[in-house]
């Protein structure tokens, strides 16, 4: 097995087919990453809506139970 | 035989047809009125027309029947003759089936009927109007049982309409290319019965499976 | 009592809670081997690999197209089965993971699309033919792209998995359909002279690191899909105590950094 290219450039330019290729390769990674960040960010967000709503709910109990 | 919900649906929807009939004739009219537009975009060369002819009225065909699949089961749905029907004891299958057979000779038989005329007047080879009638029947009769499902799934949603078709269209599409086949065949002067049987095995297929998947869409989605 | 008990685990599988807390260990392993995985695949394909005879260096596209191709289409039956699972045996779980599913597959199938397209270009001179593959790959988009808009129609969730679940199933039937009549069609309008190397006749060298990008993009589907599930879970249940917990625990985390 062999690197197919001589230099970083040979690497980018491809022999004129660089442009296609790098250009699915870095749209496909995007998405992919996309996929992956987009739950993690639900997910955080999600925690910290049910932390807030929990603190309300008690918030209001706590001022019910008062006078 | 236990087809008594069959029948007595059949009839009230015939019927229910008949009383409002300009409603039922619309998409006839839909029918007409698109393909006059054709020639309209096209251009008048009855070549490329002929060309055309058996694309177009499929297509127009399909979305004809799409648009009256929509009310297929709202009335029902508004007067509680749904909710009936599935609290009723007998199998849901047959009354839908019932429905679905109604549908299809309001909309897909006057379809059939006149696409000649479409025919004539897009220039379709004369060799491809029988071809063309018969593919269309069958064809009309997959897509109303298809096209039943997802007004069965969008009934209880109020702009329904809209995600009927994005929900029914990537089904419709091996019928309007065997049916398509079917006209395109018959100009081309080649034996057009194959891409015809396999239209007929879908639509085996479609009335054996089809009316499971609306009765239980009907059941499911809507019970709550 | 016997078969009772080599059904726990099944019962247990339709557990939220259980589901959440046992990902949470694999995730970390999961992300790693996805990473490793990809990686080695990427370079593998990109650098080493020969190039082809015939196309050149814009057949390396294949190590992106058809792992996302594969786990694309059987990210539908996925879809699917999850759904079958929940009408029939009604587990909330199922129909979670079937709602994650339809963004990862319509995302996947777009990707399909879009690396087809850039490998047309320099194959076929255009970025679009109506190739059988490539139409069939767009139905296949439409039919997730309506699964997904059917599931968010609805107000009630269980309505809108229900209806979701029934056509994902309804879809799967057709699928097949779908991909002989589109076949079909494309044979009899024009006769398939252009045709890419197809799988079988690849050299060895060109073949393994397209293994290996296959592997990787089955480790990040499943990642993905956990990931999604998994904050899903969390939205579903928040009212259960260990969700609660779960959140306050975090806030306090956050607090004290």
């Amino acid at each position: 097995m062999q690197f197919q290219f001589e230099n970083l450039e040979e690497l980018l330019v491809m022999a004129g087919h660089g442009e296609y290729v790098w250009t699915a390769v870095l749209v496909s990674l995007l998405t992919m990453a996309w996929l992956l960040v987009k739950p993690l960010q639900q997910h955080q967000h999600n925690l910290r809506d049910i932390a807030r709503q929990h603190r309300r709910e008690q918030q209001r109990q706590t001022t019910n139970e008062a006078p | 035989m236990n087809n008594i919900g069959f029948l007595a649906y059949l009839r009230r929807d015939l019927l229910l047809a008949y009383r409002r009939r300009g409603e039922a004739a619309s998409p006839l009219m839909f029918f007409l009125l698109v393909s006059t537009l054709i020639p309209l975009g096209v251009g008048p060369d009855s070549a490329r027309l002929a060309e055309l002819a058996p694309g177009i009225i499929w297509v127009m065909a399909l979305l004809a029947t799409l648009l009256s699949t929509e009310g297929l089961f709202a009335a029902d749905h508004q007067d509680g003759t749904l909710e009936q029907m599935l609290i009723s004891p007998q199998l849901v299958v047959m009354p839908v089936l019932g429905k679905v057979a109604a549908h299809w000779l309001v909309t897909g038989l006057p379809l059939t009927m006149v696409s000649p005329l479409i025919g004539l007047m897009l220039s379709l080879p004369e060799i491809a109007i029988v071809p063309m009638m018969i593919s269309l029947a069958v064809g009309t009769a997959c897509l109303s049982l298809v096209g039943a499902v997802g007004a069965a799934l969008t009934v209880s949603l109020r702009k329904g309409g809209l995600l009927l078709s994005i929900v029914v269209i990537p089904l419709y599409t091996p019928v309007i290319i065997f049916g398509s086949a079917t006209v395109q065949t018959a100009i081309d002067g080649i034996n057009w019965l194959p891409p015809l049987a396999v239209l007929l095995a879908m639509l085996c297929a479609a009335i054996a499976l089809c009316p499971l998947a609306i009765a239980g869409a009907l059941r499911l989605v809507n019970s709550n | 009592m016997a078969s009772s008990k080599g059904w726990t685990w099944f019962y247990r599988l339709g557990s939220p809670r259980w589901f959440y807390e046992t990902t949470g260990r694999w995730l970390p392993w999961l992300g790693a081997v996805t990473l490793l995985l990809i990686s080695i695949g990427l370079v593998w394909g990109l650098g080493f690999a020969p190039q082809d005879a015939k196309q050149g260096n814009s057949f390396r596209i294949i190590y992106l197209h058809v792992p996302v191709s594969f786990l694309a289409l059987a990210g539908y039956y996925l879809m699917a089965i999850a759904g079958a699972i929940g009408l029939v045996w009604r587990m909330k779980l199922s129909y979670v993971v079937m709602k994650s599913a339809a963004p990862i597959g319509a995302a996947l199938t777009f990707l399909a699309l879009f690396t087809g397209a850039i490998w047309g270009k320099p194959t076929w001179g255009t970025y679009w033919v109506w190739d059988a593959r490539i139409t069939s790959m767009l139905i296949l988009l439409f039919l997730y792209l309506g699964v997904l808009a059917l599931q968010y129609a609805f107000h009630s969730q269980e309505a809108g998995s229900k209806a979701g679940a029934i056509l994902a199933l309804v879809g799967t039937i057709n699928i097949p359909i779908i991909y002989k009549s589109v076949d079909w069609w494309y044979t009899l309008h024009q006769p398939a002279t252009i045709k890419l190397t197809s799988a079988p006749s690849m050299h060895p060298d060109m073949f393994q690191p397209l293994l290996v990008m296959i592997a990787a993009l089955y480790c990040f589907y499943a990642l993905a899909l956990i990931l999604f599930t998994r904050a899903e879970i969390l939205r579903r249940e928040r009212d259960a105590t260990w969700v609660r917990d779960l959140a306050l625990q975090a806030e306090s985390s956050r607090e004290n950094e």
